[in-house]
């Protein structure tokens, strides 16, 4: 994207095995990335206090903690974009990380070209260019896209990116219905077989976030077997 | 996979168990009611042939004695005192005195008295004797009456004792066949009771095999039955703990594996990357080595996800599916020269219901095996018809000989090099997964010939179990 050459983007590759980390690094930088490294959950909670990186990828098996709860605490003050790359495919770890805050995964072997699309898609600026509205409103919900702001009864919400990306996906198209298909095309960058599971564990957050009462929504509607709707304000 | 105990009576299947219950049971009765009624009869006979004995003994006595009262008076002539002697029907006397014989029925006459009881009679002995005559079975009684120089015969007929016997029979025999079917009713009764928790069995263990690992039998406080619930429980709780080592095993391979692969994969990407700075002389090498790494991850890949797909672990994710859309997609990954895809309308326009990601692994590996065995893909087709949809993939090669179409699909089968090429880009296990994941979305896959190359096709069910 536009931001090679002139400030690097910098990444936080927290990850134990250090010949991984040898060509993570070297990839990245191939990519253009600025790396930092670190091998334990610890080094990797006091490299992001020292400077804020502008993407994290975690590797899930740590010496110290898990990347679960690296995940956790990052997302406790930061919507920094956090990317899960883990061995293990298994649908409870895909799920656990997700729901740790991780805003999409990539397991082991990766193919180097993989990894950077799925961070240039996250990296995206929000909303760039596609937003026609300068701000919507449901109720007392507001959204300023080009500020990257929702505010709830005047009061601030804190949205990562991605679940920011995804509630402006859905306020833009308020009223009709996005197939999981397509917001996983449109908020991750994903093709045609992208995993759902990003798409439904996001909203899950988002509806935490947003929705007066998350079990009962009544701003982003569930569509049994197309997808989701917005509900038109 | 599914499987049974056998208890639904499949046809020619040999006798199950509830026909041997039922047939114990039936011959129990049988065998009790027959000799019960033997017995009976046996018993019934005896009495009452022995009570008809006695009476005709009495009664031949009291006539005997009328006879001799009446022929002391002189004027007395046998006939008439044998006409005024009370006799039954069915019965009958004969009278020999003086060498003459008198009787009151011609057909029960002198001829029914045996020859030995006329001598033993006239030596001056009594006695009884079972005859058989003209009119049926009797007795005959001898009674010597040497007052009267006269031997007194009286045949006392059985045919109406027969009868009333024949009767006694019928009926026994009429109550030992109605046992016998109510032995066997019973049978069939408590063959189904017995077979009962057996069908449970059975349920539990299709339940079992078709996926539901957690599924256990109730007790039902029977110490007869609670034994087999317990073991059978206890096999499956071993065989799930095994099927989750198992599974744990898999992850654990592949994470083992992954971390170095990964580490090979990216270390040949930057060296494939930065292929013009190397010394010409050693780029084929490291393309050599880059080419073999790729080959390498996919052959663990598919290898995890072949023992993955067999051990079930991953759910099967159902959701509406556009066919036609899923197959166009799979075929955005090829560059193969010109082919024909065929797209059934219905197909474009009616989702089904299917796990899409197991679809496209499908699809991708049958057109892979097209491209690398093959030579290259000649059509492709998707259509729906009788509640199935229906992919096809016809390639160039020379077809599958009729032989090797099942084990085709097994792992690492190589088949004879006459028909098929290999290009060395497979890993040996694309067809495995294919049969695999066609499996576990209850389909099936074959191959068969079309027009000298082989035509692939995957039968899914629309509406899966």
């Amino acid at each position: 994207m536009g931001d090679h050459g002139v400030v690097k983007q910098s990444v936080l590759v927290v990850e134990d095995d250090a010949r991984i980390r040898a060509v993570m690094r070297m990839s990245l930088e191939e990519e253009g990335y600025e790396v930092r490294e670190a091998e334990s959950g610890e080094a990797a909670l006091r490299s992001f206090e020292a400077r804020l990186p502008d993407i994290v990828l975690v590797d899930l098996m740590l010496p110290d903690m898990s990347g679960f709860e690296v995940c956790r605490s990052l997302r406790q003050n930061s919507g920094v974009p956090i990317v899960v790359v883990s061995a293990r495919a298994d649908t409870h770890d895909v799920v656990a990380g997700l729901e740790a805050g991780a805003d999409d995964y990539v397991t082991k072997p990766f193919v180097a070209k993989e990894l950077a699309a799925r961070m240039r898609a996250l990296l995206r600026r929000v909303g760039a260019g596609d937003v026609r509205e300068s701000e919507y409103r449901f109720g007392d919900l507001e959204i300023e896209p080009d500020a990257g702001v929702v505010r709830r009864d005047g009061t601030e919400v804190a949205l990562t990116k991605t679940e920011f990306r995804l509630l402006c996906e859905l306020a833009r198209h308020a009223g009709s219905v996005l197939s999981r298909e397509q917001l996983l095309d449109r908020v991750w960058g994903y093709d045609y077989l992208g995993d759902g599971r990003l798409v439904d564990a996001h909203v899950r957050r988002l509806r935490t976030k947003i929705e007066r009462d998350p079990s009962d929504p009544d701003l982003i509607m569930t569509i049994r077997g197309l997808g989701y709707r917005m509900t038109k304000p | 996979m599914r499987w049974s105990l056998g208890l639904r009576g499949r046809p020619g299947a040999g006798r199950g168990l509830r026909f041997r219950v039922m047939l114990s049971f039936a011959l129990g009765g049988l065998l009790l009611s027959s000799g019960l009624a033997a017995v009976t009869y046996g018993l019934a006979d005896r009495y009452l042939v022995s009570q008809r004995e006695r009476n005709a003994q009495r009664q031949a006595f009291l006539n005997a004695r009328a006879l001799r009262d009446a022929l002391r008076s002189p004027n007395a002539s046998v006939s008439e005192t044998l006409a005024a002697l009370e006799v039954p029907t069915g019965s009958s006397v004969v009278v020999q005195r003086d060498g003459k014989w008198y009787g009151t029925s011609v057909a029960l006459g002198r001829t029914s008295v045996p020859r030995v009881m006329q001598k033993v009679v006239s030596a001056g002995t009594g006695g009884h004797q079972r005859v058989q005559t003209s009119t049926g079975p009797a007795i005959v009684v001898g009674v010597p009456v040497p007052s009267i120089q006269a031997d007194y015969f009286e045949i006392v007929g059985l045919s109406e004792l027969e009868n009333t016997l024949n009767v006694i029979r019928d009926s026994l025999l009429g109550a030992a066949a109605l046992t016998t079917f109510a032995a066997a009713l019973l049978g069939v009764w408590a063959g189904r009771r017995v077979v009962a928790p057996l069908r449970d069995v059975s349920a539990a263990a299709s339940d079992i095999a078709a996926g539901e690992i957690d599924r256990r039998l109730e007790t039902r406080n029977d110490p007869d039955l609670d034994p087999l619930v317990e073991s059978f429980n206890h096999m499956v709780g071993a065989l799930q703990v095994r099927m989750e080592r198992d599974a744990q095993f898999a992850s654990d391979v592949s994470h083992e594996l992954r971390s170095p692969l990964t580490t090979m994969l990216t270390s040949a990407d930057l060296l494939t990357a930065r292929a013009d700075e190397l010394p010409p002389r050693l780029r084929e090498p490291v393309a050599l080595l880059s080419e073999e790494v790729h080959r390498f991850e996919r052959l663990v890949s598919e290898l995890l996800e072949l023992s993955r797909a067999e051990a079930a672990v991953e759910p099967i994710e159902l959701e509406p599916v556009n066919l036609g859309e899923l197959l166009l997609h799979s075929l955005t990954l090829t560059n193969d020269q010109e082919f024909v895809v065929e797209i059934d309308p219905d197909v474009a326009t009616t989702p089904v219901l299917t796990d899409k990601r197991r679809v496209n692994r499908i699809l991708s590996n049958l057109l892979e095996n097209a491209r690398s065995h093959g030579r290259g893909i000649r059509a492709v087709t998707v259509s729906r018809a009788d509640g199935y949809a229906r992919f096809t993939v016809e390639d160039c090669g020379d077809g599958v000989p009729v032989e090797e179409r099942q084990q085709i699909f097994e792992r690492f089968f190589r088949g004879a090099a006459a028909g098929r090429r290999d290009d060395g880009s497979g890993t040996g296990l694309g067809l495995a997964l294919v049969a695999e994941h066609a499996r576990l979305l209850h389909g099936r896959v074959w191959v068969e010939d079309a027009d000298g190359g082989a035509r692939f096709v995957l039968e899914l069910p629309e509406t899966p179990a």
